[in-house]
């Protein structure tokens, strides 16, 4: 267990003190702490693994500094760190058994063989393996497999942190669900610190305390599930995170609120948020917070509704704002206009964006 | 149907054993006959057709004082090929591991040129590399040494281990090596410990070729040695004479191929067993 620290940690795998666009992970720096639960997320070949191997050592980063518990471990070898990982396809010793594979980090460590047993014994109970510890690991199923790598980092007691590489791709989906459950629990249990990456959000929301959003070998933003849905700082997050994506809507500032389409919406703080800022302006909503009425009103825009999605307890309903189209996530008990309809935007739900990164109304 | 199918295929079957098997059943009636019975005509079964004789095998172990002592030759020829196939085996495999793993680069020369370079000391035919080994070996006093032709087998085998064991590391996922560092394992500790037990069926390939090879080579023993070291199949030429004495050639050939025929046995449930797949392509 270890508070892991990345001190402007960055990556290229081409050649050292190349431009910064060509990283395939811009240098950044975070703290994980001890014990917690994390997840990074973002799409495929957004650096996500390659920021796991930093931390592990298979990778050794271009520039920064890696830091365990405060120890500088950036020249450290893989075996000197203490880090188990498991990966997208389940990786086990195919010629020992089940107990020989989770007992193999600790015969590395020449631990007695009592302590071993105890220990393996202890993980196999704890991962519902006991049954199978005699057989040849070959032999289990998909997920048992993946089992077998978590527990090879569960038997150290002292492991760093346990780094899971997209530990659910091969499994069933029912699987799925427990594998996750029990992935959480384990961390509740043990207080294994735990980084999970994964291009799925659901993965991400469910299992972690905080997610560091990806992109293009950026971070784009770090916060709890809630914050990345309520506020995200980047359009990409906005659009990435949320089932449907937020509404990025280009506009332009007016006086007291903001231009869509040449409609004026009255959206104060934004604008004022808005005024001095250089570079494309987008304004976000999720389709969560869009309100929808029968009646025109005050800051009311008028669209038509062009088809209603229904998704059993709710209904996304695709609006077209003189050809913006809007989305809105309506509960279905809610009654739903004919064919026009007005919105509105509540400004505390929406968020204002400058060359997709969000402005602070209150600044 | 299926009655058809099974006798079609015990017939193949016997076919097949048959021009394995009469060859050896051929070479064991020829070492138990004399002259006179084996110029007479072919003949088959021992007392009634021809008077056998030990005189065939009596001659390879020196027997009444004339013939040659075959198993001086048996053991250098035991010697220097497991000893050349082992640490063939040894060196090659370690090379395949580093060609497959780590990247190397020396100007424009990367892996898998240093790969091509190993393959491609059996493309060329070995009679060119007669004179340069004689003259090493001369240089270093070791023609006429079992030693001497240790070295020059490594140099003929290893390409092979190389090229059999390069394509099957990579075969082997990376997250592997990855995983057993991540357990703790240093780097030889992950070769050792978990990527080589993984590696058998290669391995026995990879053995097989040197051992067979090594076994059976006759061109670079006849010119690298003389008189004091001699090999199983220079021992067995050495036989011949004006007048071709086929029937300790015979005694010779089946005691020469016994080796190989025990090593055929023991590593029948890898070649049967369709553990070879993917350990060659």
């Amino acid at each position: 267990m270890a508070r892991i620290e990345l001190k402007d940690v960055g990556h290229c795998y081409g050649p050292a003190g190349g431009r910064l666009e060509d990283y395939a992970l811009q240098p950044f720096s975070h703290v994980w702490e001890d014990g917690g639960a994390y997840a990074l997320l973002g799409p495929s070949g957004c650096g996500k693994t390659t920021f796991l191997n930093i931390i592990s050592g298979l990778v050794h980063p271009t520039r920064g500094r890696v830091l365990f518990d405060g120890r500088d471990v950036t020249a450290l070898a893989t075996a000197q760190r203490n880090i188990a990982q498991v990966f997208q396809f389940p990786v086990i010793y195919k010629t020992k058994t089940v107990h020989d594979n989770l007992a193999f980090p600790l015969r590395c460590r020449n631990v007695e063989e009592t302590e071993i047993r105890r220990r393996v014994q202890e993980v196999a109970a704890l991962l519902n393996l006991e049954s199978s510890l005699k057989k040849p690991a070959r032999q289990l199923t998909a997920d048992a497999k993946q089992l077998i790598s978590l527990g090879r980092g569960l038997v150290r007691e002292d492991v760093a942190a346990i780094l899971l590489d997209e530990p659910l791709t091969v499994i069933d989906p029912q699987q799925k669900w427990l594998l996750r459950r029990k992935l959480k629990e384990i961390n509740t249990a043990l207080k294994q610190t735990m980084v999970y990456v994964t291009h799925d959000q659901n993965e991400a929301m469910t299992f972690a305390d905080h997610v560091a959003v990806m992109d293009q070998g950026k971070v784009m933003q770090i916060g709890t599930p809630q914050e990345l849905f309520e506020c995200p700082q980047h359009t990409f997050v906005g659009w990435f995170i949320g089932s449907p994506a937020m509404n990025i809507l280009p506009c332009t500032v007016a006086e007291g609120g903001v231009m869509i389409k040449d409609k004026k919406v009255p959206l104060p703080a934004l604008a004022k948020a808005a005024a001095t800022a250089a570079g494309a302006l987008e304004l976000g909503i999720r389709p969560e917070f869009v309100q929808i009425s029968d009646t025109p009103g005050a800051g009311a825009l008028g669209v038509d509704i062009r088809e209603i999605e229904n998704l059993g307890n709710y209904n996304i309903v695709m609006l077209d704002l003189d050809g913006l189209e809007i989305k809105a996530k309506i509960s279905v008990g809610n009654p739903l206009p004919d064919r026009k309809a007005f919105i509105r935007l509540p400004e505390k739900s929406t968020h204002i964006y400058a060359s997709g990164q969000r402005l602070n109304p209150g600044t | 149907m299926f009655v058809l199918y099974r006798s079609l295929k015990y017939f193949v079957l016997l076919v097949w054993s048959a021009f394995v098997a009469l060859p050896f059943l051929w070479a064991l009636t020829t070492s138990f006959k004399t002259a006179n019975g084996v110029v007479s005509g072919a003949t088959y079964i021992p007392w009634l057709q021809y008077e056998p004789s030990l005189e065939g095998w009596k001659v390879l172990f020196r027997g009444e004082g004339k013939g040659i002592d075959i198993i001086t030759p048996y053991l250098n020829s035991l010697t220097v090929t497991l000893s050349a196939s082992f640490i063939s085996l040894l060196l090659g495999t370690l090379a395949a591991y580093g060609l497959s793993r780590f990247s190397w680069r020396a100007g424009p020369i990367r892996n898998a040129d240093i790969t091509f370079f190993f393959i491609s000391q059996r493309i060329m035919p070995p009679i060119v590399l007669s004179i340069p080994f004689f003259l090493m070996l001369r240089m270093l006093g070791l023609l006429d040494s079992r030693a001497g032709l240790v070295l020059v087998y490594i140099a003929l085998l290893m390409p092979i281990v190389v090229w059999v064991m390069v394509d099957f590391f990579n075969n082997i996922p990376r997250e592997l090596d990855e995983t057993a560092m991540l357990d703790g394992c240093g780097p030889l500790e992950t070769f050792w410990r978990v990527i080589l037990p993984n590696c058998k069926p290669g391995l026995v390939v990879a053995g097989l070729f040197c051992i067979v090879f090594g076994w059976n080579d006759f061109f670079f023993a006849f010119i690298l040695t003389f008189t004091e070291t001699q090999l199983l199949p220079v021992a067995i030429v050495s036989l011949n004479s004006s007048v071709t004495p086929w029937w300790s050639l015979s005694a010779s050939s089946l005691i020469a191929v016994v080796p190989l025929v025990i090593l055929a046995f023991v590593i029948e449930k890898y070649l049967s067993s369709g553990n070879l797949a993917g350990a060659i392509k």
